[in-house]
């Protein structure tokens, strides 16, 4: 299968490999998993306290080159966002950057749910209850084609 | 996961086990007319069309999963006998494409039984369970309601799995370099037993699951009534099985590849 030239550039390039310090009370961590194909993806997030902005992102994912790509895209889009802003991130709309094949779909929905891990470890740290975001509009998941 | 609160009751025939099937009924031979059996009809013995029934169906078992394989296996031999193109030559060309179609929907299902893991996945796959749909059902749950998703292996075994990659990657690094670490390498080692160990269990676990369900089955065939809820404990905790095998099963693959290169 031929990978787009955006996950040829995510995967031999990715940007923010690596991690940050778990225990501290500015850093969110979701480790997610799919068991459609044995990934693994963490992703971490270090929040500004004052301004709840996202200033920092790592992630380290183990699984094709389509889930390297979809969280390397989701470091780079959460930073400079706010919280709130973050979570209205959408699988689909990593499946059109990256032009994702049906069959890699299940890649996207892994980084998007990174990010929520993410917040949500980043929420439970700081005492938040997260239902901030159930205000935010549900829009429906990419099916396949 | 669309767990339903309803307490349904599974009706007497336990083809009503597996969702959207139903087993065909006893219809006439093409060509005498006498009520057939699945594959010839048990007056004249000519093949009859084939019919897109499930597998276990096909070779007319129950949707039970612990089977005999020395029964199924004779079974598959019997029945490719019978179907052989080869013994249907000198028959009418519909019954020779007949027994082609039915030969070639015989080796899928005896494949696919044979198989203790195939044979679970496909009886899940009758039950409506797809892997890729739950996990996008799970991720519109988290958006509409704001809570976290429920990952659907155990976070320990994530943590595992995450670890030992790390490990994987530092010593395929290493390895590349030209400068093996003797200690990674007999942690690996270690850990390898471990995920193993781990591996061997989900069997035992497996095999817990099958019986469960084998017995609703059984309770169902007797006339006894199945609840919606006890069918789906069931097959969840099926899909569960399979899911961390997954993961060990490449993890292992994973370890052995680095140890072995």
């Amino acid at each position: 299968m031929a990978y787009s030239d955006k996950v040829l550039d995510h995967y031999s390039n990715p940007r923010n490999v690596g991690s940050l310090d778990k225990n501290s009370a500015e850093v969110g961590t979701g480790l997610v998993g799919a068991p459609e194909c044995g990934d693994v993806m963490k992703l971490q997030i270090k929040v500004n306290p004052a301004t709840n902005i996202i200033e920092d992102a790592k992630f380290k994912t183990f699984g094709c080159g389509s889930a390297i790509a979809s969280s390397s895209l989701a470091t780079e889009w959460v930073k400079g966002k706010t919280v709130d802003e973050a979570l209205t991130i959408r699988n689909t709309d990593i499946v059109k950057e990256l032009s994702l094949p049906p069959v890699k779909i299940h890649c996207s929905v892994l980084a998007e749910d990174a990010i929520r891990a993410a917040i949500g470890d980043w929420k439970k740290k700081n005492g938040q209850h997260s239902q901030a975001q159930a205000a935010v509009q549900p829009a429906p998941v990419e099916q396949r084609a | 996961m669309a767990l339903t609160d309803q307490k349904k009751t599974a009706q007497l025939d336990s083809g009503i086990l597996v969702v959207n099937q139903s087993r065909p009924t006893k219809v006439n031979c093409w060509s005498c007319g006498a009520m057939r059996a699945a594959h010839f009809c048990q007056e004249c013995g000519k093949v009859q069309p084939p019919t897109p029934v499930d597998y276990f169906t096909f070779f007319g078992l129950p949707f039970r999963l612990n089977l005999e394989p020395e029964k199924l296996e004779g079974e598959f031999y019997a029945l490719s006998r019978h179907l052989h193109p080869d013994i249907n030559a000198i028959n009418s060309d519909r019954e020779q494409q007949w027994s082609l179609e039915k030969s070639s929907q015989l080796n899928d299902a005896y494949r696919t039984l044979k198989d203790p893991i195939t044979r679970t996945e496909y009886l899940l796959r009758l039950q409506g369970v797809q892997l890729e749909e739950q996990s996008k059902a799970a991720t519109e749950e988290a958006r509409r309601t704001g809570k976290l998703k429920k990952q659907v292996v155990p976070p320990d075994l994530l943590e595992q799995v995450f670890e030992l990659n790390m490990q994987l990657e530092e010593m395929r690094m290493n390895k590349k370099m030209g400068e093996p670490d003797r200690t990674l390498e007999r942690e690996l080692q270690d850990s390898k037993k471990h995920v193993q160990d781990r591996y061997n269990g989900l069997v035992e676990e497996l095999h817990a699951a099958w019986n469960e369900w084998d017995a609703l089955i059984d309770r169902a065939e007797q006339g006894g009534s199945v609840l919606e809820d006890d069918r789906i404990a069931v097959r969840d905790k099926m899909v569960d099985v399979l899911n961390r095998r997954n993961y060990l099963r490449n993890l292992l693959r994973d370890i052995d590849e680095v140890l072995e290169n």
